[in-house]
């Protein structure tokens, strides 16, 4: 079992190390003709997937996520949460509801912050998920936040093994990472365009992909 | 760093983890599951898995032993009946290969309740002194009101800290 967080690569290096790093990256439309995606595939993409990258029939082990949770550390306030199905709020879908077709169907998060968000300085956030009757050996899940192309923070969690029919949480504790004032000014102007890619992978192969956008200018 | 709460059901490992995360406590039902934490803690990187211990779950448990490096054995100190059956589990659980390096911390929980056996009494009960094989440390806490749960994690963290670095 292994966790780690980053707050986005490190810019830079040499010549070499700068077309190391270029043959290194893929694009999405390899990895759409891709039978197998692995999490090294996903970490070369270095921007946000315009598409799914896997097919909702992907998941054959019965993940389903049930809840989403944000809250400020400081204070204890929960700042968003969604659940179902004993929630009121359903999982945001955004139109053509009646579409069974829709990619996006459970598959998409749209969270409306105020500007304070920004300003939090330690943040939790809790997904629960239920599995289905098979042993998951090796669960791990890559989620990188990016604001246009700026990549501000990556996760790469090896949750381990999962119990048949088990009901899970986890919640990463982390910092918020330090924006500088016009960024944030930015990302407050421009609803959604602030988006992550959520990937996730049972014994190395990608069965989920989740995707979420956010805005920062919402009234609280 | 990671450590992994672990006792029988209805010991109090998740109310411990969400008193100290700061987190409402009196919604929690059975963890027929695991709940995760990662947080930062004293420059640490903190992973901890809350494994239920239901006994039709406690199967899994070998599942999470890998890289553990702090065990928390939550004990119901108020549940003397069980005390057996909980003496048993641990020191099956201290005999597995995989935990040989993991420093054991026992919480003598629930000493709110009264009626509840104190750290030494639960000490003596789990034969935590014929323990030689791990560097262990008992304290008493309340997980509802928060008492010494903190000094036990400490302890915890400064024992792995320890080793970890007198290996490097």
């Amino acid at each position: 079992m292994s966790g780690n967080s980053s707050a986005g690569r490190k810019k830079g290096g040499g010549f070499l190390a700068r077309q190391a790093q270029k043959k290194k990256s893929i694009t999405e439309e390899e990895l759409l003709n891709k039978d197998i995606i692995r999490p090294e595939d996903v970490t070369r993409l270095g921007k946000m997937t315009e598409n799914y990258l896997c097919k909702p029939s992907a998941n054959v082990f019965g993940i389903e996520f049930t809840r989403f949770k944000i809250r400020d550390m400081e204070s204890g306030d929960v700042i968003f949460e969604i659940a179902k199905p004993d929630n009121a709020e359903e999982i945001p879908q955004e139109t053509n509801n009646d579409d069974d077709d829709d990619p996006r169907r459970g598959r998409y998060v749209r969270y409306q912050f105020s500007p304070k968000f920004l300003d939090l300085k330690s943040v939790g956030a809790t997904v629960e998920f239920v599995v289905g009757d098979k042993a998951i050996n090796s669960f791990r899940m890559i989620e990188c936040h990016y604001f246009r192309e700026k990549l501000l923070k990556s996760f790469d969690f090896d949750f381990g093994f999962c119990i048949p029919n088990s009901k899970n949480t986890c919640e990463h504790i982390y910092e918020y990472p330090e924006l500088n004032p016009d960024l944030k000014e930015e990302m407050i102007n421009s609803p959604f365009e602030t988006r992550s890619d959520s990937f996730y992978f049972v014994d190395n192969k990608l069965v989920m992909h989740n995707k979420a956008d956010y805005c920062y200018n919402a009234e609280m | 760093m990671y450590f992994n709460p672990r006792g029988l059901d209805n010991a109090g490992k998740t109310t411990i983890l969400k008193r100290l995360n700061g987190e409402d406590v009196n919604t929690i039902s059975p963890t027929l599951g695991f709940n995760i934490k990662t947080l930062e803690h004293r420059s640490f990187k903190l992973n901890i898995w809350d494994i239920g211990g239901q006994k039709s779950i406690r199967s899994y448990w070998r599942n999470y032993f890998e890289s553990t490096d702090g065990l928390v054995w939550v004990v119901d100190s108020a549940d003397v009946r069980r005390l057996e059956d909980c003496k048993a589990e641990l020191h099956a659980l201290l005999g597995e290969e995989r935990l040989a390096g993991a420093t054991l911390l026992v919480f003598a929980n629930k000493q709110d309740l009264a009626g509840a056996l104190s750290s030494n009494e639960i000490r003596k009960a789990l034969e935590l002194d014929t323990i030689h094989s791990h560097h262990w440390s008992i304290q008493w806490c309340s997980a509802v009101t928060g008492e010494k749960l903190l000094d036990g994690v400490d302890w915890l963290i400064d024992d792995i800290a320890s080793r970890i670095f007198t290996m490097d």
